[in-house]
């Protein structure tokens, strides 16, 4: 069975969704070992490509702007390659081989989410600041972020089509299911957690395990005494030479959900580029 | 490996820190069957010969180490139940227990700390260089803040040098030295891990040399949690059967005291002249 990361990126005025996907999938190249550092890149522009040096860290590239943001990554099992995929959020790093989690899944799972995610000091994450709408309506506490799933699954298959349909028809299931506190959005986060809550497989989807671990980076989460809305307003951002990263005083060895789509310089960029050089 | 107690004692004009280590020596070498060293200065030893207690010293310690008496401008308020003073603070010195230690394994305590359980002994062979006590857990539950938790709000996990365990060695050294190095340049590392610079804490000194050695990251092994009565409480009484019964202030009328009893719990007691109030009664057990 094939596996690979898929990214899911649209254009935006604002904010550049491909430059974060290239980071990412540099960071995967640079950390994964072969078999585990496969990335598919689904884009609604192909020419956007030239714009960046090394476009051979994707694998595939898939040319697709019939849906955006949300509703893009919605069809995350209609448009992958890999017969086995883990959707990522753009803004994430990968700081070392977890390929070892990959392999567990495979073996184990047809889907998963992570139920948890952890603060920069690698407590679990227990503020519901962002996810009012889940434990107001007692949804199951999954993180899209990292969605691994087998294509021909009939669990995914079940899963993903009631999690699109949500996503076309969000003031439906809001009201149906939404009622205690309605989400402003409804994203992958809420469609998937419903989809998972209405099929009733939120236990063979999400059990408990010691990973995927991902530092979540909303500000609000950190379990830090204030409100905040930029992680970077209170602690450092510091990626070495070597793409080793910092945040605060911690070093970060799982992977990182930076969130703050401004974070990816052209210096980080370089770094990573250079890594992915060296390694080719 | 040879194993055993440590405490670091220098009297000041307000605090008798060497009856508080002859105490803190019995119960430690009582409940844990281990020697107890003292590292005191000259004007400490003298003292306690002045105060009829040195002999008591000698039959208690294993050793009686003299080290040369820290200068500090560092002072901070002690309460003692509702009452309180500003007193000097003579900490500045923990590194030379490396130095001194008789022992290839040392249990490093404050002399505020008594040790009424074995608990401690499970630590002596674990594959750790350095152990320090993981948190600090307040007798009443509630009056602990996030700067009991972190050397500050957004900064590493805060240990407590209340008790610390480690092997005489390279890395040992190295960990002694680097604390030191902070408390040099105190400033600097404020600014660098975020904490309030106007006090020199041990504490934070040591959390911020075991994080640095740990790699920058979260440590995975430490002693148990200082199980703490604070200096606004007090050592009310100690029965025959050892148990201690406290005055806790109230977290909610503040005005008020409560009455709480331990026993076979190591506890480390903030309000120091409670303590020696009970010198004669807590020696006599």
């Amino acid at each position: 069975m094939n596996f690979g990361y898929l990214l899911v990126v649209s254009s935006h005025d604002n904010i550049d969704y491909l430059k974060m996907a290239y980071a990412l999938a540099l960071s995967i190249k640079n950390t994964q070992k072969p078999g585990f550092d496969k990335v598919a890149l689904v884009i609604d522009d192909k020419q956007q490509l030239e714009r960046i040096k090394s476009p051979w860290v994707f694998d595939h590239v898939i040319e697709w702007n019939q849906e955006a943001f949300w509703n893009g990554r919605s069809w995350m099992d209609k448009l992958t390659p890999w017969e086995a995929t883990i959707c990522l959020d753009v803004d994430m790093l990968f700081l070392r081989d977890y390929s070892h989690w990959v392999e567990y899944f495979l073996e184990n799972c047809d889907v998963y989410l992570p139920g948890k995610v952890f603060t920069y000091r690698e407590e679990i994450v227990t503020s519901d600041y962002y996810r009012r709408c889940f434990t107001k309506n007692d949804l199951p506490n999954l993180y899209s972020m990292y969605t691994f799933f087998k294509k021909d699954s009939a669990l995914a298959k079940d899963f993903f089509a009631l999690g699109r349909h949500i996503i076309k028809n969000p003031k439906e299931y809001s009201n149906l299911y939404f009622a205690q506190h309605k989400p402003k959005i409804v994203g992958t986060d809420e469609a998937f957690a419903l989809s998972a809550k209405i099929l009733d497989i939120y236990d063979d989807i999400s059990y408990d395990l010691d990973f995927p671990k991902i530092a979540h980076m909303k500000g609000s989460v950190q379990n830090w005494p204030w409100p905040a809305d930029k992680f970077t307003h209170h602690v450092g951002f510091y990626l070495n030479r070597q793409a080793g990263l910092k945040i605060g005083n911690y070093q970060q060895h799982h992977i990182v959900h930076y969130v703050e789509k401004d974070l990816i310089t052209d210096e980080i960029i370089n770094i990573l580029e250079e890594i992915a050089w060296k390694l080719r | 490996m040879n194993k055993g107690i440590v405490i670091l004692a220098h009297n000041n004009r307000k605090v008798d820190y060497s009856r508080m280590a002859l105490i803190a020596a019995k119960f430690a070498g009582k409940n844990l069957g281990v020697p107890v060293s003292l590292i005191t200065d000259d004007e400490t030893i003298q003292w306690m010969q002045k105060s009829q207690i040195w002999k008591e010293a000698e039959s208690i310690f294993d050793q009686i180490i003299t080290t040369e008496r820290p200068d500090t401008d560092n002072q901070r308020i002690l309460y003692d139940g509702n009452d309180h003073d500003r007193v000097p603070f003579l900490n500045s010195n923990r590194s030379v227990i490396w130095h001194h230690t008789p022992y290839e394994r040392s249990l490093l305590i404050d002399s505020d700390f008594l040790i009424c359980s074995d608990n401690l002994n499970n630590y002596w062979d674990i594959d750790e260089d350095i152990l320090i006590s993981g948190g600090f857990n307040d007798i009443q539950g509630d009056r602990s803040g996030v700067l009991d938790r972190w050397v500050s709000e957004t900064g590493t996990h805060l240990y407590w040098a209340t008790a610390v365990m480690f092997t005489k060695n390279e890395k040992s050294k190295i960990f002694f030295q680097l604390v030191d190095y902070i408390r040099e340049n105190y400033k600097y590392y404020a600014d660098l891990f975020r904490f309030k610079s106007d006090q020199y804490r041990n504490d934070i000194s040591f959390s911020v040399a075991k994080h640095i050695l740990d790699g920058f990251e979260k440590s995975q092994i430490s002693l148990p949690g200082v199980f703490t009565v604070q200096d606004k409480d007090i050592l009310e009484k100690i029965n025959d059967d050892e148990r201690m019964i406290f005055l806790i202030k109230s977290s909610i009328d503040t005005e008020s005291f409560y009455l709480v009893s331990i026993k076979d719990r190591d506890v480390h007691i903030m309000n120091k002249q409670s303590i020696i109030r009970h010198y004669e009664r807590l020696m006599s057990l």
